[in-house]
């Protein structure tokens, strides 16, 4: 990827998340958000995160790219998410998971 | 209120800042590394944290740019940082009694850490709660400078057995269900993932919009059944 092209994505999602940011606090001054918008917008991080979770596990190819290892180590990491809420120990076990399953085959 | 000169930082803010820095530490380090990886120019990745400014979205923009079209890669990390109309909208009432330059300096900081701490101050004075805001948001934007340049530094040392360029989507998972804590939620994250996998496989990463459409669509019908008055059957699917 050459740098302007790196670049134009950097200032563009920096631009937006700028105005996601400044504009109901510039703008909208104190009205609230409608409610429907707001619950809508409440699901929005979960399910995208979810999405990007497993397209990047699977990689190009989609659900075929996937191997046993690593569909062990995100289901780990998610229980260890629910069960400690913590980032570091959410890494760590689907880590471990992963070099423990990769190693036995 | 305040007599006198008052001090420029808020000690109790770094006191509260530092926890919830600590567990960003390793995501820094993930996003460092991934940015040695990843096919951007990395002084471009590292851009990143002065100019986004948005872990989650960082990751997402600096693991998919060469593997999908450009505005492929904007519009996942537009979609990720929607939520910060909400917090923005949150913050509102607190920042219409801050002067005119605040509005506009003050919101570049409204990160995930920094929301969850000003919105506990916003009934504290203007001039207190300005203190407080300021103090937390710079305190996160400097460390978080270190954090990323520090996992470039330490990344291309990791050998690869270590298998670190799978620790993004682990990454994710873990803020999805450490983020989810209401029944629509799980169901979009459900969908969003269920659907995610299933079209995987379409050209230009398209499959993270797909499956987000499908989560949040799904997440909303859930909104609407569970607003209903309840029946036998909404009362066993919110059970």
């Amino acid at each position: 990827m050459n740098a302007w092209s790196a670049l134009a994505i950097v200032v563009m999602v920096g631009a937006m998340t700028y105005v996601m940011r400044a504009g109901v606090i510039v703008a909208l001054a104190g009205r609230p958000i409608p409610e429907p918008v707001e619950r809508v917008l409440r699901n929005v991080g979960p399910a995208v995160l979810a999405a990007l979770a497993i397209n990047l596990a699977a990689g190009g190819d989609g659900g075929p790219g996937l191997e046993f290892a690593e569909v062990a180590a995100l289901v780990v990491a998610g229980g260890v998410a629910l069960w400690r809420r913590n980032l570091i120990w959410t890494l760590l076990a689907g880590m471990a998971t992963l070099w423990l399953l990769s190693s036995l085959t | 209120m305040s007599a006198g000169p008052v001090p420029r930082i808020d000690r109790r803010a770094i006191a509260d800042a530092i926890p919830l820095f600590l567990p960003a530490i390793p995501f820094g380090f993930v996003l460092g590394l991934a940015v040695t990886e990843g096919e951007m120019p990395v002084a471009i990745g590292w851009a990143t944290s002065p100019l986004i400014f948005a872990g989650a979205a960082q990751l997402a923009v600096i693991t998919l740019a060469g593997t999908a079209s450009i505005w492929a890669v904007v519009m996942a990390g537009f979609v990720i940082n929607t939520r910060h109309v909400m917090y923005s909208a949150a913050l509102a009432p607190a920042f219409q009694r801050q002067p005119r330059w605040m509005r506009w300096f003050g919101s570049f900081f409204l990160i995930d850490q920094v929301f969850a701490l000003a919105v506990l101050q916003s009934d504290r004075p203007p001039d207190q709660f300005r203190r407080y805001y300021l103090t937390c948001g710079l305190f996160f934007y400097f460390n978080w400078q270190w954090a990323t340049a520090l996992g470039m530094l330490v990344g291309p040392t990791v050998p690869d057995s270590w298998q670190l360029g799978y620790a993004p989507p682990i990454m994710f998972v873990g803020l999805v269900l450490i983020g989810v804590n209401r029944v629509p939620q799980a169901i979009a994250a459900f969908v969003g993932g269920v659907v995610g996998l299933a079209a995987a496989g379409l050209q230009d990463r398209l499959g993270i919009l797909v499956g987000a459409v499908a989560g949040v669509t799904a997440g909303a019908l859930a909104e609407v059944l569970s607003a209903r008055p309840r029946t036998d059957a909404t009362a066993e699917a919110t059970s």
